[in-house]
């Protein structure tokens, strides 16, 4: 028996039972969608969490301090202070061209700032003058400060555009000097001081990482943070380093490690009192919760994808039993077991086939629906290909798997036993 | 010239039923049937027709002796084998007809060359068979669109189509009015006269009068074989306006 005829009387029969197959399919389109829209989902999820990292800055080796094991505070609430301004410049000299670019922060808190009139409270951090590279991120008008801002501690000030907009609405802030103001004392005796800076940039805007926005806030120079600001001379709270490449990361991650031991004076890696953060490891870290988010969910629609498969066995057990005596007719005039076994398994594979189909249209149907609905507009919904062929696949298999039992019963029928059938 | 089709020795079947019952159906047949014959094979009901029909058909394999059809000896193959002795050498016409309800007259007639034979030839010949037993007009028409006389010959169209060594009729007018039941046995008789050979099994006296022989079974054994002097001939009595039953 040629296959073309094996598909011929599949889809005959199934266009005969029209509302039968229609409603066998249901169950495998229900879950072959469930499976691509729970998946895109997921992967929608795990996407939007990479572009949430990377929009910190890329390929960006993190190093923080710690407290030594030696000191024996480790993970007090305290801040250690260990690490300089220094230490990022001999960073900066030692692995000069193998490194994109290097910084060092300090964070100064939240300060009242006022100008032209207007009243925001932000978040002030002194950084150095590579800050825009190592982070990706531009400025919208006027430039950035140099070594120069950094070694005569100059007040100067960049804004982030929330920051500039809450504070000089659409003027140019460029120019313009803004007052930071810190209050100290209390009760009747409470002063302020009061420090001028001079605007000369603004960034561009840049979003939210994980809720928080990164468009309002003021970097100033670093030294001019330590000095002025805080008074914690020559301490960073961390040294963020541009690697060249997502490949070179590991090697640049292991140069600051030696780099940092031996200024530090530390021979053992393990009592360092500093942590080296690659971002490769974040992302991968982050990647696998998102993976076995997206597994779960892909999970689900596959237990509903199953359920459609015993639907296909049930439907298919009857359909034999009805078509005993077709089988009969088929055998006596010399279909051989091969051939009605062919024809059975592909009507199977013919209902969860386009059942797949259907299913991938409905699930992406559901996913545009999702992205409709305002709370995850933003998270980008991913339809891969790969989702597709193993939903497919999937569902041609679960033909196959729970076609095969009925198919079987049907080639096997004796001929006189299948001919005699009521 | 008397080239046997069939060639029966010692034939024996024995059928369980439960545990402890068994049923000889066949005690020992021995039957040849030569080309071009029209054989009628009669009996009560338990005399074994319907089983001797099974094996000559290779529906059903024999416990004991030997079966040669057209010259192969077919008693002991596989069911994969006998299914392709079946699509060439017999074509089979069922008391209830047993047409595919959801297929057309033509494409239940081209069933047995989708399972042997060359696809390209199907539609002519399938034709050539429906207009050889007077259907060239009903081509399209659903069975359930056609009378019961119509769709046994779509039946016996369908079973043409292999150009078989034999066909093998049960009760084929056992479902027809008398009219109907003459011209079926008109349609095997012409067929016998072009040379078929047909094997047909019947308990009406009245319709295994236009056979040529006939062999009576009782208690799984042949009791007679006789040849039919005059057969009747159905034409005559359909322009008579009498049933062959009658």
């Amino acid at each position: 028996m040629k296959l073309y005829d094996s598909f011929r009387s599949a889809l005959q029969s199934l266009v005969v039972n029209k509302l039968r197959s229609a409603l066998t399919m249901l169950g495998v389109i229900i879950g072959v969608a469930a499976v691509i829209a729970m998946v895109s989902v997921g992967n929608g999820a795990s996407a939007s969490v990479q572009a949430t990292i990377l929009n910190l800055g890329s390929n960006l080796v993190t190093v923080q301090p710690q407290f030594g094991n030696d000191q024996g505070l480790k993970g007090a609430g305290a801040q250690a202070q260990n690490l300089t301004l220094d230490d990022m410049r001999s960073i900066q000299n030692q692995l000069g061209g193998s490194i994109t670019a290097a910084e060092a922060e300090q964070q100064t808190g939240r300060w009242q700032v006022t100008a032209a009139g207007q009243n925001w409270n932000t978040q002030v951090t002194g950084v150095t003058e590579d800050y825009p590279t190592v982070r990706d991120w531009k400025l919208d008008s006027g430039e950035f400060f140099t070594t120069s801002d950094l070694n005569v501690n100059a007040q100067v000030a960049i804004l982030g555009t929330t920051t500039a907009q809450n504070l000089f609405g659409d003027a140019d802030a460029v120019g313009q000097t803004i007052q930071l103001r810190q209050l100290f004392g209390g009760g009747r005796d409470q002063r302020a001081r009061i420090l001028n800076f001079r605007v000369v940039g603004v960034l561009t805007t840049k979003g939210s990482t994980f809720g928080f926005s990164r468009d309002d806030q003021i970097v100033v120079p670093l030294t001019t943070a330590q000095h002025v600001l805080t008074g914690r001379l020559n301490v960073v709270n961390a040294i963020v380093i541009k690697a060249t490449s997502s490949d070179t990361m590991d090697a640049t991650t292991s140069d600051v490690q030696n780099i940092l031991l031996q200024r530090h004076n530390i021979s053992d890696p393990a009592s360092a009192d500093f942590t080296v953060t690659n971002q490769n490891d974040t992302l991968a870290a982050l990647s696998s919760v998102t993976g076995t988010f997206t597994l779960l969910l892909g999970a689900i629609g596959g237990i509903s994808l199953l359920v459609g498969g015993i639907g296909i066995m049930n439907i298919m057990l009857v359909s034999v039993n009805e078509r005993t005596r077709e089988i009969g007719i088929r055998k006596a005039v010399g279909a051989r077991r091969g051939d009605i076994l062919t024809q059975f398994l592909i009507e199977a594979m013919a209902l969860t086939g386009l059942g797949g189909v259907l299913g991938i249209l409905l699930g992406w149907a559901i996913t545009e629906v999702v992205h409709r609905i305002p709370q995850a507009a933003n998270l980008p919904l991913l339809i891969t290909s790969g989702t597709v062929i193993i939903a497919v696949g999937v569902s041609v298999a679960i033909g196959v798997v729970f076609g095969l039992y009925p198919a079987l019963r049907a080639a096997r029928l004796h001929p006189i036993q299948a001919l005699r059938y009521e | 010239m008397n080239q046997s089709v069939v060639q029966l020795r010692g034939i024996t079947k024995t059928y369980h039923i439960g545990r402890e019952i068994t049923v000889d159906a066949l005690r020992g047949v021995d039957l040849d049937v030569n080309a071009a014959e029209f054989l009628a094979i009669m009996g009560p009901s338990g005399s074994g027709k319907s089983t001797l029909m099974n094996i000559l058909g290779c529906l059903d394999v024999a416990d004991a002796g030997t079966y040669v059809l057209a010259g192969e000896n077919v008693g002991k193959l596989s069911d994969d084998k006998l299914a392709a002795i079946r699509n060439k050498h017999v074509g089979f016409v069922f008391q209830t007809f047993n047409l595919l309800s959801r297929l057309n007259a033509i494409e239940n007639v081209e069933l047995p060359l989708i399972y042997g034979g060359d696809r390209h030839q199907r539609r002519e010949r399938a034709l050539g068979a429906l207009e050889q037993v007077g259907l060239g007009d009903r081509v399209h028409h659903r069975p359930s669109e056609l009378s019961g006389g119509q769709q046994q010959r779509v039946a016996i169209a369908r079973a043409l189509l292999n150009d078989p060594s034999m066909i093998l009729a049960d009760e084929p007018t056992g479902n027809l009015d008398s009219r109907s039941s003459a011209e079926i046995l008109s349609v095997f008789q012409r067929l016998n006269e072009t040379g078929k050979t047909v094997v047909m099994v019947t308990h009406e006296p009245d319709v295994a009068a236009h056979c040529k022989r006939i062999v009576r079974m009782r208690d799984g054994i042949v009791a007679r074989d006789e040849l039919v002097p005059h057969p009747r001939r159905a034409e005559d009595e359909i322009a008579a306006g009498i049933g062959a039953a009658e």
